[in-house]
């Protein structure tokens, strides 16, 4: 049974985190790694290229994706009644939410 | 070998595209009386035996979609941008980033629909109506754009 909680905490932590730190590392470009498909090259952290357009979409997923494992886990780890009343609805919430970030900065594509 | 990768991309996403609007109906509006019409049969299905299977589906159509994309980035959105179809970018460019949230809902959609029927059910029904969603959008994206752009063999 404490292990089926922590499962339901890792699980909600890691939707949460991951769609909170997808955000901002797209709107900062946090990306782990920058692919360079022209040159079929990988390059750690962001890596511009003069002559061919960088791909960062792999890399932002891979830093929203570390980031909210080791978030999840050191929530999973926390005592249960810390944790006992997180809301298995921020599994959603929180991705519903980016999206609707998304829709809002991509609007310039939509209202020209 | 792009357009057997794109074949293969569009297959892996008619099928989830199926299961998960069967599994989306199934958890929504379950059918309360035996299965007589065809929207009825849809309706009664069992919406939990098909977690498993939507998720290496949506796992294999976002890989599968992740390896041809920088073929897209370098030949198709080059010449959307050229041909002044700045909608049909931002389509795409929120569908790139709603298969990544997607993904990240993965691991709480597993772990809800693993759950006794009595358990998180708004939870399940709710993280099962955002993938559809996102599926639906990835899928009607994909197909305009194929169809703005085609491929060449």
């Amino acid at each position: 049974m404490i292990a089926g909680r922590s499962s339901a905490v890792f699980a909600v932590a890691f939707a949460a985190a991951y769609a909170v730190l997808y955000v901002v590392a797209i709107q900062y470009n946090l990306a782990l790694f920058t692919y360079h498909p022209a040159s079929e090259e990988f390059h750690f952290l962001v890596k511009p290229a003069a002559d061919q357009p960088p791909m960062y979409w792999y890399g932002w997923m891979a830093t929203s994706a570390l980031g909210a494992l080791a978030f999840a886990v050191a929530v999973a780890a926390l005592p249960a009644p810390w944790t006992a009343r997180i809301w298995s609805g921020w599994s959603w919430a929180v991705p519903l939410a980016a999206m609707l970030v998304f829709g809002y900065i991509l609007r310039g594509y939509f209202i020209r | 070998m792009i357009v057997v990768l794109l074949i293969a991309h569009a297959l892996f996403a008619v099928t989830l595209l199926g299961a998960i609007t069967h599994q989306t109906i199934g958890v929504w509006t379950p059918a309360k009386r035996p299965a007589a019409s065809f929207v009825d049969r849809m309706r009664s299905v069992s919406p939990a035996g098909y977690a498993g299977a939507i998720i290496v589906l949506y796992i294999a159509t976002a890989a599968l979609g992740a390896i041809i994309y920088p073929n897209y980035r370098l030949n198709v959105r080059i010449v959307l941008e050229q041909m002044q179809l700045p909608k049909a970018n931002g389509s795409f460019e929120l569908k790139e980033h709603f298969v990544a949230l997607g993904l990240g809902m993965l691991p709480a959609y597993w772990y809800f629909w693993r759950q006794p029927a009595t358990d998180y059910g708004r939870t399940r029904a709710v993280l099962t109506a955002l993938l559809a969603f996102i599926v639906w959008w990835g899928f009607i994206v994909g197909h305009v754009l194929n169809n703005i752009r085609g491929f060449e063999a």
